[in-house]
Order: structure tokens, then sequence, then C-alpha cells
């Protein structure tokens, strides 16, 4: 109560002209929290799982077969362990900054009751659905009814994890996911979950359901091919599915200041070019180390970078350089649009507004998930924000240069060492105690990747919220309109272009 | 082909137009009123609770059973027990019964009320856990003399004069409500049980200070004209029986 009272009369709440920055400075207060709540509990969890238990064994039982084996069974878990300690805690913290954003962008409160700020809203919500009772419609298909919601919400499990190591910066936790088709695994995983939806449909035995969870199949299938083709069109580009791959070739500098000369001839390997390009690559690592930036894709990658790197060492001049510096910026148009298209499509995919035809309150009755309640709903709800954790994620390994910093890496170098002194410091007391040094519990690269990586996927998280805050829902003629006559030619033509440009610069 | 890049642009120019548009937003106070914490504002012709009011100065009770306001009523949520009083031969009040759960806050019954008795006081909180609590008694609905104080103020009404000491009971009466200004039958124990009636007047007076007076004012002065106008005819019917007394 007292706290309550105290907003009344902060100074955000006086009808004055000072903006509203009391209540964003609330909301950001509130996000900083969840964050950390999030991601402390993350690396606690696999690092007790994947770091700290298996050197443990490794150390004190170093004879026992059964310890060893249980040793890698936990080194190999650690990814899952990370993504089911990271879903539900993610999609909490997701759900209340989605609706105390729209609530700021809809010029009003928010939830601001269950805890200070409305902190523990969500928490409170979760609590409430999981002591609901589970209904089981009349004339319902039991089975079926039960599965789809697993059906929708394991492909956002498993399909989150090759994306792991390409936001941590390739930590040795998850590495056993750094596998070479990476991309297509995430992509054939994230088509799955229409099934739970039309499955869900089907089953609620409730025609609105059922019109929900078709219309969710049709949307599905036509934007899955403009996803795709804007997926593949990168990975065109950038020569390979590897995600953590796609992330590292955006982050050069880092890349040969964490790993040395054996990761650089792993990135140059990737190109199995002449020896000029390598050179010029090389180049352009030197030149243009200290602005990651300009080697995320969004900006035309390291073929946009190598050729700037060339124009820098005054290697390409005259009428080529016109020419090729052309073809450049095409190139950069180019990935703008694939950009924007897979953010279009993955908004689809994933049914969020302004394509939430599938649950269309105002005319489904929320869909597919009518029929739902208790902990089915739950898992509905979660996984629903998961996917769109997981999608911005995607977008930010593919576009946005995964854990390479937007800033050059001197405006933040103190910030570095200061970690790095007390990441040292608290290694060397855990390893006193006794932990295996194998095991060292904080990495400041790591933490920098992490941290960078995850700033860009909630900003594009927020970024979601703005839209669906502002733009209103397709109708279903207009939906497919787009979907087959706008986005699909777009994304073949986008694909030809960059294909050929990649080639010309 | 052009024409379609021209309009896809365009589009595209509208879409972050809107974006940003709704971005700006989040620099605006919300509009939202936090309710509990902070009672909203309201105007003076607000029609929440309906309440029976006293003669601010002197405590009397204003009904003088005229049963203009159960005529009135299209609910028909009111009830009013009265008898004839043998002394005066002039109708006395019993009891007075609102069915708030029937009641539309239309406010015929204030509007026709020839003493502005019956007034629409500002409180809306009336949530209760049965239908049988919504029904208000003499007792539940009769104002303190401040509360009646206050919202005579409030709405403008004009305030009535003192009821004219009778003839016959002149002294009696003189004499027991002069001396104890606190005595009027329904005071006391209104005043103790009458929980939610001390809310609003108290939040409210509590309030007024707390905002702007010169917002208050600005709000309250257009809103007193048609005030004025609204209660004009009442204004002649409530000084006329007034007179009339007076004559007596």
């Amino acid at each position: 109560m007292t706290t309550a009272t105290v907003t009344v009369t902060a100074p955000g709440r006086l009808p004055t002209t000072d903006g509203n920055i009391w209540e964003i400075w609330k909301f950001i207060r509130i996000s900083a929290i969840w964050l950390s709540i999030i991601f402390g509990a993350v690396w606690l969890a696999s690092y007790a799982v994947g770091g700290l238990i298996p050197s443990l064994l490794d150390k004190y039982m170093a004879t026992s077969v059964a310890a060893q084996n249980i040793a890698s069974i936990l080194r190999l878990l650690t990814p899952l362990v990370a993504v089911l300690v990271f879903i539900p805690i993610n999609a909490t913290y997701m759900v209340l900054a989605e609706r105390r954003g729209l609530a700021l962008f809809t010029v009003r409160n928010g939830p601001n009751r269950v805890g200070p700020d409305g902190f523990l809203q969500t928490g409170a919500d979760a609590i409430k659905l999981l002591f609901k009772e589970n209904i089981n419609p009349t004339g319902a298909d039991i089975l079926m009814f039960t599965l789809a919601p697993i059906v929708f919400f394991a492909p956002s499990v498993f399909g989150a994890l090759p994306l792991l190591p390409a936001v941590t910066s390739e930590n040795g936790l998850f590495n056993v996911l750094s596998f070479p088709t990476g991309i297509f695994y995430v992509l054939a995983m994230s088509s799955i979950p229409v099934v739970g939806i039309v499955m869900g449909g089907w089953a609620s035995n409730n025609k609105y359901s059922l019109v929900g969870g078709l219309r969710s199949a049709a949307q599905a299938i036509s934007y899955e091919i403009p996803l795709v083709l804007a997926i593949i069109t990168v990975c065109i580009m950038v020569g390979t599915l590897n995600v953590s791959d796609i992330a590292w070739m955006q982050n050069p500098w880092e890349l040969s200041q964490l790993k040395g000369a054996d990761a650089l001839a792993r990135w140059d390997g990737l190109h199995v070019d002449s020896q000029a390009v390598q050179d010029l690559r090389s180049i352009g690592v030197q030149n243009l180390g200290n602005l990651a930036f300009f080697n995320w894709n969004i900006f035309g990658g390291d073929t946009v970078s190598g050729f700037l790197a060339l124009c820098i060492a005054k290697k390409v001049a005259g009428g080529a350089m016109i020419f090729k510096g052309i073809c450049a910026l095409l190139l950069i148009l180019c990935q703008w649009l694939l950009c924007g298209l897979y953010m279009t499509g993955a908004c689809a995919e994933i049914n969020r507004i302004p394509f939430d035809l599938p649950e269309a309150e105002s005319e489904l009755v929320s869909g597919y998930n009518t029929e739902y309640s208790g902990i089915r709903f739950a898992i509905f709800f979660l996984a629903e924000f998961t996917n769109l954790f997981i999608v911005a994620t995607i977008a930010v390994v593919m576009w946005f240069g995964g854990g390479s910093a937007p800033i050059p890496s001197s405006m933040y170098a103190p910030v570095m060492d200061a970690l790095g002194f007390i990441a040292s410091n608290v290694n060397k007391l855990l390893f006193m105690i006794g932990v295996p040094e194998t095991a060292p519990i904080l990495d400041p690269k790591v933490m920098s990747g992490t941290f960078w990586a995850v700033s860009k996927v909630y900003f594009l998280v927020y970024f979601a919220i703005l839209v669906r805050g502002t733009l209103p829902r397709f109708r279903i003629d207009q939906l497919m309109d787009f979907g087959w006559k706008r986005l699909i030619p777009l994304a073949l033509i986008l694909l030809l272009a960059v294909t050929y440009l990649k080639e010309l610069i | 082909m052009f024409a379609l890049v021209g309009r896809s642009v365009e589009s595209l120019r509208q879409v972050a137009r809107g974006l940003g548009t709704v971005l700006m937003h989040a620099a605006r106070n919300p509009i939202t009123k936090d309710f509990p914490d902070s009672m909203p504002h309201l105007a003076g012709h607000f029609r929440g609770r309906l309440a029976l009011a006293v003669n601010p100065q002197s405590g009397d009770h204003l009904c003088i059973s005229c049963l203009q306001c159960e005529r009135v009523c299209p609910d028909k949520c009111i009830e009013i027990t009265s008898h004839k009083s043998p002394e005066t031969n002039k109708p006395e009040l019993i009891n007075f019964k609102i069915d708030h759960g029937l009641c539309m806050f239309c406010g015929l019954c204030t509007e026709v009320c020839p003493t502005s008795c019956i007034i629409n006081t500002n409180d809306f909180e009336m949530a209760d856990y049965s239908r049988e609590a919504l029904v208000y008694d003499l007792r539940k609905l009769t104002l303190t003399q401040d509360e009646s104080a206050f919202y005579f103020n409030k709405k403008e009404l004009p305030m009535p004069k003192p009821k004219p000491a009778k003839p016959a009971a002149k002294p009696a009466a003189a004499a027991a409500a002069k001396p104890a200004p606190d005595k009027p039958a329904a005071t006391p124990e209104a005043a103790a049980q009458a929980k939610p009636e001390a809310k609003p007047a108290d939040t409210a007076e509590a309030a007024k200070p707390a905002v702007a007076p010169d917002v208050d004012k600005t709000k309250e002065l257009p809103k007193a004209g048609s005030d004025s106008a609204e209660t004009k005819p009442e204004d002649k019917d409530s000084a006329k029986p007034a007179e009339n007394k007076g004559e007596q």
C-alpha cells in the first residue's frame, strides 16, 4: 500500500508536460530485474549441470567409469537444461513486458498492483493457470486435445537449441550443438507447431477453433515460403548453414581476439577462394575490426566489408570501384528488404498481430485455444512467447551480427577490463575452494557476447510489441494476397539479386 | 511495376509513420486514473448513490413526504412510508427505502424534489455481497449535516431556510433544536453507522485542496452554469414551500 501511494505522489503522476519518464523508468527497472533473474538462473543452471558437476566428477572420481558416464551425459544435457530453465521464466517476463509495453504505447498504466510496479503480475497469473481446472469439452477428441499443446510447445524447446552456441559466443557448454546444418534444423522445427494448432482446432469440437486452426495452417504454409527464402538467401551470401558460423562471420575481429589464428583459419576455410580474397578479408579484419557493425549481414556482411577494406587499401579504384560500390549499395538494400521480409514472415508464422488471424479475438473468440483452460492453455501461451523470442534470435543471428557489439569495442573496453578483473578473482576463489580449473564460472568474453546478442534480441521483441500496438489485423483474403502475390515474388527476386550481386562485388 | 514499387514504398512510409506515432505515445502521461489510490475528481452533477440531505444549518430532515420522487421514479425503487401527523395535519416521514439494485441513476427524483432533499451524491463505490444490502433505509440514506453542507455547496443548491417553528410545538421544538445542534434524530446513528457516506465527503474534501485549485475552478465554472439552469425550477419549488410555511 505504501508503495502505491508513493507512485501516486511521484513526479510522473502530476499533470504536467514532463512526459512519461517515470513510467518508462519503471518499465526499464522491471526489465532489468527480470532479465538479471532470467539469465542468472539460466547461467547458474547450465554451469552447474554442464561445468561444475562433470568437472567435479572428473577430478574426484576419475577412476569410476560410471561417474565418467554420468559426467558426459550431463554435458550433453546442458543445452536442454538451459532452455528448459529459460523458457518459463522468459515467457513470464515477456508477457509482463508486452503488457506494460503496450500500456506505454496506448497511454495506459498496465499491470501495477501485484508486487512493486506489477513485477509479479505474470507470476501470479501463471500460478493461477496451473491451479485451474482442466476442462475437456463435450465431444472433444481427448487424446488429440491433450497432445496439441505438447506438439505446439515441444519444437520451441528443441528448435531453439542450435541457436544457443550462436548467441553465447560458442561457449564450451553448448558446443555440442554447433552442427553444420543448424539453420536448416531450426527451420524444420519451426514449421511443426502448425500441426499442433490444427490439432487443437480440430480436437476442440468447436467451429471457431476449427476455423482458427485451418486459418493457421493456410497462413503458415503461405508465409513459410518467403521466410525460408529470406534465410536461404543469407545462407547463400555467407556460404554456410551453421548458425554459429554465420554469427561468427559477422564478428571477425572478436573472433580473432578470442580464438586466435586457428579460428581465423576456419573462417577463411569457409571461403575456399583464391589467395587474393583471403588477403582482402584479412585487410578487412584489420581495418574494420573496430567497427564490427559493418560486418553485420544487414550491412552486406563480409562481402561488403571486404570491398570496403579493398577500397581503403587502394587495391580497387576508378570505374571498377564505382560499379562495385553501386553493387554493394544494392546488396545492402537487398539485405534490408530480406530482413523486413523475414520479420513479416516470422510475424505470420508465430501468429502475432498483424497476422494473428488464427486467434482473432473479435472474430473467432481466440481461435484454436478457445476451449483450452488451465495448464494446457498455459503451455500454448508459453510456446507463443517462446516462439517470438526464437524468431527474434534467428533474426539477430542472421542479420544483426549475433554477439557482436553495435558500438566500437574501444567504447566499452574499461567495462570489459573490470569484468575480467572480477571474473579472474571469482574464478580464483572458486578454484581455491576446490572447484576444478576446467570449469571457470565467469568468462568476460562470453558475457559480453551474450549480453549484446540478448540485448539485440530483446530490442526486436520490443519492436514486435510496438508493431502489435500499431498495426490492425489483416483480413484473410488480404493476408493470402499479400503472402502469395507480394512477398513470395519479392523473396525470389531478392534471392536472384543477392546471388549475382555477391559475385559481382 | 514502378507503380507497384511506388505504392509499396508509400505504404511502408505510412506504416513507419504509424509506428513513430505510437512510439511517441510512450512519452505521454497515462490517462488512467489510479482509482483506489486517488479518487476521481467528480463534478457536482455526477449522479452517484442517492441520499437524503438534512438542513445544513439546523440539521432538520428536509423530506416533507410529498411522494413526488416515488411517483416519478421509472424503476419504482423508492418506497416511502409516512403518516399524517395528528398535530400539524401534515405528512410525516416514517421510513424511506431506496433499492439501489433497481435504481438506474436517472436523477429524476432529485429533479422533482421540492426541498432538494433527495440528491445524487458523488459516491459510487456501492459494491456489496447481496441484493438485500443494496436496499438502503432511512438511516443509511440520511446524510450528516456536514455532508449535506458539502453537497449543497458542491451542487450550488440554495440553502434551505430553517424550518419555521410550528405555532403549537414551537417552544418544545425550538428548545430542543437550538441548544443541541447535533440532536436531530437521524444524525448521530447515521454518522456512526453510515460508513460509506462518510467516505465520499471526506475523500472528496481531502482531494479537493490536493488538486490544483485553479484547475478545479475552471472545471467547475461551466458546469455551475448548467447546474443552476437545471435547478432553476427546483429553486422556485423549494423556495415556495418554505415561504408558504413562513406565512403559515
